[in-house]
């Protein structure tokens, strides 16, 4: 539920940030966010983006499974295929047939998520990609339409991802979901919380992204505790590290400083407040640890005062040219346990139906083959999860399985025929932005008949 | 900074670009026995043998141009495969001393047929086309090489400023096309004499495999190789034509200017080192030793900056090294420290960047920020967090008395400067932040430091401590200019 606040008191929020005053010039960007009613939660939501650094190869993590799409794909990477009866466990039977008979298998590690899409938490997006507009493939051809830039750059594709534009950009569209949000959140601060470094998904127009580690803030102890055994050395530093600067990369740095500080103080003390969950999370694998600290952070809300907050994981080493079969199971099965892991958690705290946790990666990759793996692609198959979502489904349409084909520009690189910004879209939607406010988080939503894919029943 | 003194700039640039590259990684690796068969899958003496070089080595003007060129042509051990990744990555850094003041040209090539860069970017066993099984060729490195290590995605002019096309937008330098071209060219590369007993290969360059070598026609960059060229001969004209392409100048000097000077180097100044790289002032292009001598005497880097925007984010590796140099640390028992990619070190090791991307990017624009509102880049910042922020300085807090390991500091010649505070001060000024702590911050510290008395050698020490931290972590610092 969601209600419209003054645009009076969005600024103060904001003000109570730090981003008036000395550094009005740019807070400039808020005039076009307040004039468009920044909105108040009551009750509390979460979305959280875990991201496949590397452009995750989606053929073997949503692999064809009906006899003819199965046996193209086998045909098309021979060496890279999966076999065929390590599928059937993994096997979806979704609520809603596929049409023409088709048929799709998780990767045989997904097995925590074949059980969330059974269980109807899980939903599969098909052929998802950056787009800027629904885009044919004789309109790619004839290069009649635009197309996102830099396709097939890794840095470049994570940045549209995240952003809709290429590196350089400086908003994403789960920080200008934050946007909106600020007002809602007691500290503005944890409203769009990164526990895996600097993306620029979780930037918005006025929201920083917090960056913690998967172990919880880290306090400056030289500040907080005397130095060397003198308070007033430690009084010095602090002073030192705090202060606002007239040079604007120092200026940058002390902000970061007293914000590191500041919510070291209020988060420490709202975690510790907490009884230890008794989900059990793989604690040995990365992934599994931030998803742990965004599930504590959850946990955390009410002590944080936060009612809307976007979240931010990730893992690397998707980029798969070489030791696809080696490695990709691997990596998947981390994604697998982690993902399960923390939905567990969201049911344990009775928050299942507040939290939406959707993947992403740079793109998909070739179909073909070129020995041991595979080159960048675009299209790829996500997953959404979460109590919200209207699981054991499919949402866009299989594409076909073929090198060359109606549905690829190349080598099986998949034109997307679904939009990120269409799932962004969905996701700030559930989230309570308002349709007039879309094009504030998703610009070019104007050129999307469908903005919502209905992912959420 | 008293070779500066006696020889003046150019002559200590002209001492420092003569001088032979310091001792050895790959003998010292060697003499601590890591080569063993045994041990081909340890990657024991990668850190080791870095903190070492960069920590004690007298060629300092080539090993920070080698610290460069790793976050430019970047290869690290996150994602190299085999035996012996140490080692590996210590006949790249080496191959980088020994080419980082010759040409471009021959650089490029020593880079493409490295095996740590095979491996990184999967040029080695990449193979031609087979019908049959649908494979291609791989274009990872293909396109990374086109995209980061020579001309960039856009198409530049002499200053680094994007030429534009007739709608407006920036002109993009190559196509997917070229990678697929590009990738042909780059099939038929192997080891040379792979084997568990011993690391010698990896020091060899890739070896080529014709039978292995895509015969198809290569159309990449505007050029078209006939099929049915040799592979040898096909890779001499890609690299001719990357090496001899306009971009590659003003691309690599922007972020060159980047890695040694600042972030956001004027459009002239990215010109005049352009101009170095495309002549050296005898005939020769791509002359990277010129090119070195160029970017630090220009007067953009010799003039004292005003502008409130003005200089780089030293990085934290840069940081720690300088704490290393400043006091003579060493390591007695020759083991040294491991890696400070933690968020609790310093969030970034020498070699163990994420991705071929490096820890940060040249464009990262700094989101929410007066900086980000005018456009300026300051790539040291995607790394700088509320998580790493605090993390450098605990780590800093503790090295200072403790070390890092085995690396340990010389205060001695420190503590009878530190009975004076003022004196104490200045000096950490002078050797840290080339007298740039304003006064007001360095009123700060000494009246901070002269609140602990003078009267033991461990407060001595502790002054010292406590001087050399305030200036670590003071913003003043922070930002070379």
């Amino acid at each position: 539920m969601t209600t419209a606040t003054t645009r009076r008191e969005f600024l103060r929020r904001t003000g109570a940030l730090g981003i008036t005053g000395a550094a009005a010039p740019w807070a400039l960007n808020l005039a076009a966010i307040g004039a468009a009613a920044a909105q108040s939660a009551t009750d509390y939501k979460a979305l959280v983006c875990l991201f496949m650094y590397g452009g995750n190869d989606h053929a073997n993590t949503v692999t064809p499974y009906d006899t003819t799409g199965y046996n193209a794909y086998q045909a098309i990477r021979p060496t890279l295929a999966t076999p065929r009866e390590q599928l059937a466990a993994t096997a979806l039977t979704p609520d809603v047939a596929l049409p023409d008979g088709r048929r799709m298998a998780l990767a045989p590690q997904l097995t925590g998520l074949k059980v969330l899409f059974d269980a109807g938490e899980l939903g599969v997006l098909l052929n998802i990609g950056t787009l800027v507009q629904p885009t044919t493939k004789a309109q790619y051809v004839a290069k009649s339409v635009p197309l996102p830039p830099k396709l097939f750059s890794h840095n470049d594709q994570q940045s549209v991802w995240q952003a809709s534009s290429p590196e350089g950009a400086t908003s994403g569209w789960g920080g200008r979901v934050g946007d909106l949000f600020l007002s809602s959140n007691a500290a503005a601060t944890f409203t769009c919380v990164s526990v895996s470094g600097n993306a620029v998904f979780m930037s918005g127009k006025v929201a920083n992204q917090y960056q913690v580690s998967p172990s919880g803030s880290v306090r400056l102890v030289g500040a907080a505790q005397p130095l060397y055994g003198s308070q007033a050395c430690s009084d010095a530093l602090e002073a030192l590290v705090t202060a606002p600067r007239t040079h604007l990369i120092e200026n940058e740095y002390s902000r970061i400083t007293r914000r590191s500080i500041e919510a070291d103080a209020q988060l420490s003390a709202a975690l510790a407040a907490q009884p230890a969950l008794t989900t059990t999370f793989n604690t040995a694998s990365e992934i599994s640890r931030q998803l742990q600290m965004v599930a504590r952070v959850i946990q955390a809300r009410s002590a944080l005062g936060a009612r809307r907050q976007v979240f931010f994981v990730s893992i690397g080493g998707f980029d798969h040219h070489d030791l696809l079969l080696a490695q990709h199971p691997g990596l998947l099965t981390q994604v697998d346990d982690a993902l399960a892991a923390f939905h567990a958690a969201t049911v344990e705290l009775g928050v299942a139906g507040s939290v939406t946790a959707f993947t992403a990666s740079d793109f998909g990759r070739t179909l073909s083959s070129n020995g041991d793996g595979t080159d960048h692609g675009w299209g790829s198959h996500h997953v959404v999860i979460g109590g919200a979502v209207r699981g054991r489904r499919f949402y866009g349409t299989p594409p076909e399985v073929a090198v060359n084909g109606a549905d690829d520009v190349g080598q099986g690189r998949l034109l997307p025929t679904q939009a990120v910004d269409q799932l962004a879209a969905t996701l700030a939607t559930w989230f309570g932005v308002s349709a007039s406010d879309l094009p504030l988080v998703v610009p070019n939503i104007g050129n999307y008949t469908i903005k919502d894919l209905g992912f959420f029943a | 900074m008293l070779g500066v003194r006696n020889a003046g700039i150019a002559g200590w640039l002209d001492a420092q670009l003569a001088m032979p590259p310091s001792s050895s990684m790959w003998a010292w690796l060697v003499a601590k026995g890591y080569d063993a068969a045994a041990r081909r899958l340890s990657t024991i003496g990668l850190d080791e043998m870095v903190w070492r070089k960069l920590l004690t080595a007298p060629d300092v003007l080539r090993q920070r141009t080698v610290f460069a060129l790793t976050e430019l042509f970047v290869v690290s051990i996150t994602g190299l495969q085999g035996n012996w990744r140490q080692f590996s990555l210590a006949a790249y850094w080496e191959l980088l001393e020994q080419n980082c003041f010759g040409t471009y040209r021959n650089l490029l090539e020593k880079v493409t047929l490295s095996v740590a860069m095979g491996q990184y970017l999967n040029m080695l066993g990449n193979q031609k086309e087979n019908a049959a099984t649908g494979r291609v060729p791989d274009e990872n490195y293909a396109r990374e090489v086109l995209q980061l290590f020579s001309i960039g995605l856009v198409e530049l002019a002499a200053d680094g400023t994007p030429r534009l096309g007739s709608d407006g937008k920036a002109l993009e330098s190559y196509d997917q096309a070229t990678i697929t071209g590009l990738a042909r060219v780059l099939t038929g590369w192997t080891y040379d004499g792979l084997n568990n007993d011993s690391p010698e290969y990896l020091r060899k360059s890739m070896a080529h495999n014709p039978a292995l070598h895509s015969l198809l026609e290569k159309r990449f960059l505007g050029v078209t190789i006939a099929a049915n060229t040799a592979g040898l001969q096909s890779l001499k004209i890609a690299l001719d034509t990357i090496a001899n392409h306009p971009n590659v100048g003003p691309f690599l000097g922007r972020q060159l200017i980047q890695r040694l000077v600042t972030s956001n180097p004027s459009p002239a100044y990215v010109a005049r080192v352009a101009a170095v790289f495309a002549d050296n002032g005898s005939g020769v292009r791509g002359h990277l030793g010129a090119v070195v001598r160029a970017i630090l005497t220009d007067p953009e880097a010799r003039t004292v900056p005003t502008a409130a925007t003005a200089g780089k984010l030293r990085e934290p590796v840069l940081r720690f090294v300088q704490w290393a140099r400043v006091f003579n640390a060493a390591s007695a028992a020759d083991t040294w420290f491991g890696s400070t990619l933690d968020v609790n070190r310093l969030g970034q090791s020498p070699l163990r960047s994420p991705s071929v991307f490096n820890f940060f990017r040249p464009g990262y624009v700094p989101p929410n920020t007066a900086l980000g509102a005018q456009g300026l880049v300051v790539p040291e910042l995607q790394i700088t967090n509320e998580t790493t922020v605090a993390g450098y300085a605990n780590f800093m807090q503790s090295v200072l008395p403790n070390g890092a390991g085995d690396i340990k500091a010389s205060y001695g010649d420190w503590l009878a400067t530190a009975n004076d505070a003022g004196a104490l001060v200045a000096r950490v000024n002078l050797l840290f932040a080339a007298g740039q702590l304003s006064e007001a911050t360095v009123t700060t510290m000494v009246n901070a430091v002269a609140a602990i008395a003078a009267t033991t050698d461990t407060a001595r020490l502790n002054r010292i401590h406590a001087a050399t931290l305030m200036c670590l972590c003071a913003p003043e610092y922070l930002v070379l200019k």
